[in-house]
């Protein structure tokens, strides 16, 4: 379609400095971690460190139990992504391939908790976790995370792509539906899992409402809350510490988004979310 | 969001009733212990007078509705409340509409570019995201402050006053889910034929008519969608900024319907106050949720169908 220059031309200026407005944070943020204390209040525009310098990490890494936090938060976002698409999966298998009675009514039931706000359940969830003795630990914050109605809508919109005839063959063939779900569905539905479990891995990485009701002590906490703790509302003299601790929390996310980013911005696209 | 519609139903994996229901049964059994048996437990609890604590639960009928209803800071906490969904809609509604629509339709190259930078704010942390804001637009030192002190304006100190608070704590929030709702609308406009766009243009419908007549019904099934998660999951994001820069001060001024219940129960310690403002904050979204399914299941208008 033919648009003149006119019309596009203030458009890519105002979509440029909007992604100035989005992105400059994140690099200001990158560029702050490797300030001295000092160069971060005489040269708060510029993004370059004047020396470059490690001390901020140093800091971190000295002053919390650093290594054990970043590990927490993995193995935290590793199980709970793990579980969730394995769980999903075969919960949007059986909507997708099954017929039983209440089919309907189940689905609509569990999609609609995507709309529960976590006030109502969370006052509940605590005094469980708490009950079964998981208050403070890593797996009081996975165990509530290992299933959810936004996976088996992701998922199940992916299964809905791949023509049923394709089943009923390998059905009328004999084929066990465990080999349908591995040699059939999922070569199928790849980038789709793929994706939904990297979107699960960063949900829960960057997850904060939930460890912070659970988790009390340094030790077990993740890197959202390790953040939190440098935090005053006027900046604080930690201010490129929690700069460096920032870069720590949000360089894997990052990571995962740009190297995978054609698949995940394709299955939200494709998923057709209504 | 549709109902799983059954095409195969005369010959596939009929009677098989049994594989399907353990097929569900892991993501049941997680959903019904941490999401539907919580969700009653709190109906219960807010009709019960208690403190988390106490080994009695004291049975006090709807007195927890009434002292909801009558507390002062109720109204202003929902009054904010509507100032955050209103300024959240502008952002992650409105302008991500207009966007999706103009990248899909008149800029052509770079559109792959626009995308993943619109989108790539989703994936950081919003504690991450507060503690830059926080900086940021440090009233004082902030580089932002700055900067508009080259112009001869002056910053608000926006953390101590009423309204502005709201305004930057949706403005980190909006950070944070512009990108998602983006791609959901920019999916959906995407998936209207193109040939009715230029027969349009030929015709010289302004664009802004081809935006509400053509555009607007045709991805209303999304627009609600995200019209409706701008609400219920923007209030909850929000919930992050609100404790890590202003735990809902000053004077209750940054504090929504969410926080408020967060408030109430684990800081206050009144499980009944915070049960009941939840279950009164729920009815709220179940009218959403109802039209959400009345006009979205039902459908105005179906696309890639």
């Amino acid at each position: 379609m033919k648009i003149s220059k006119k019309v596009t031309i203030p458009w890519h200026i105002i979509f440029i400095f909007i992604i100035f407005l989005l992105i400059f944070p994140i690099i200001f943020a990158i560029g702050t971690s490797f300030k001295t204390l000092q160069d971060a209040y005489n040269n708060p525009l510029s993004i370059f460190p004047t020396s470059p310098t490690l001390e901020n990490y140093k800091v971190f890494f000295e002053s919390l139990p650093a290594f054990k936090v970043t590990l927490n938060t993995f193995i935290i976002a590793s199980v709970v992504t793990i579980f969730k698409v394995i769980t999903s999966f075969l919960a949007a298998y059986a909507f997708v391939y099954f017929i039983f009675k209440g089919k309907n009514v189940l689905y609509f039931i569990l999609i609609s908790t995507i709309f529960l706000p976590f006030t109502v359940t969370m006052i509940p969830n605590y005094l469980v976790i708490s009950k079964m003795g998981l208050g403070n630990s890593i797996w009081g914050v996975i165990l509530p995370q290992l299933a959810d109605a936004m996976g088996i809508f992701l998922l199940t919109q992916a299964l809905r792509s791949i023509s049923i005839s394709l089943i009923e063959v390998a059905r009328l063939d004999n084929m066990s539906h465990w080999h349908i779900m591995k040699d059939i569905v999922l070569p199928l539905v790849k980038p789709a899992v793929t994706s939904t479990g990297i979107w699960f891995f960063i949900t829960s990485w960057n997850e904060y409402v939930w460890p912070v009701l659970i988790l009390k002590s340094t030790e077990n906490f993740t890197l959202p809350l390790a953040l939190q703790m440098y935090i005053s509302s006027e900046g604080g003299t930690n201010f490129t510490v929690a700069m460096a601790v920032s870069v720590i929390t949000m360089i894997l996310p990052l990571a995962l988004y740009l190297i995978f980013q054609k698949y995940i911005i394709g299955t939200f696209i494709s998923s057709g979310i209504k | 969001m549709q109902v799983v519609t059954s095409r195969s139903k005369k010959r596939f994996v009929h009677k098989q009733s049994i594989l399907a229901y353990s097929l569900l049964l892991p993501s049941v059994a997680i959903i019904a212990m941490f999401m539907f048996w919580p969700f009653l437990y709190t109906i219960y609890l807010s009709f019960f007078d208690w403190n988390m604590i106490s080994l009695t639960k004291n049975f006090v009928g709807l007195q927890n509705y009434i002292d909801v209803l009558k507390d002062p800071i109720t109204y202003k906490v929902l009054l904010n409340t509507a100032l955050y969904i209103l300024i959240l809609l502008v952002f992650n509604f409105t302008i991500s509409y207009i966007f999706a629509f103009v990248l899909n339709f008149f800029v052509g190259k770079m559109d792959g570019f626009y995308k993943s930078a619109f989108f790539l704010p989703s994936f950081i942390s919003l504690v991450v995201g507060s503690i830059l804001f926080t900086w940021l637009l440090n009233p004082v030192s902030g580089p932002v402050a700055i900067v508009m002190g080259w112009i001869g304006l002056s910053m608000p100190i926006w953390s101590k006053s009423e309204g502005w608070i709201i305004v930057v704590i949706t403005l980190i929030t909006s950070w944070k889910i512009f990108g998602y709702n983006f791609i959901l609308l920019y999916a959906s406009i995407n998936g209207i034929s193109r040939e009715i766009i230029e027969a349009a243009r030929l015709d010289n419908v302004p664009l802004w008519k081809i935006f509400f007549h053509i555009i607007g019904p045709m991805s209303s099934a999304t627009g609600i969608y995200v019209f409706i998660i701008t609400i219920v999951q923007g209030l909850q994001f929000s919930f992050t900024p609100i404790k890590i820069i202003a735990q809902g001060g000053p004077n209750y001024a940054s504090s929504n319907a969410i926080y408020h219940a967060y408030h109430e129960a684990f800081v206050l310690y009144r499980t009944g106050h915070s049960a009941a403002l939840s279950i009164l904050t729920m009815a709220i979204f179940v009218v959403l949720l109802i039209v959400e399914f009345k006009y979205v299941e039902r459908g105005i208008y179906y696309e890639n169908k």
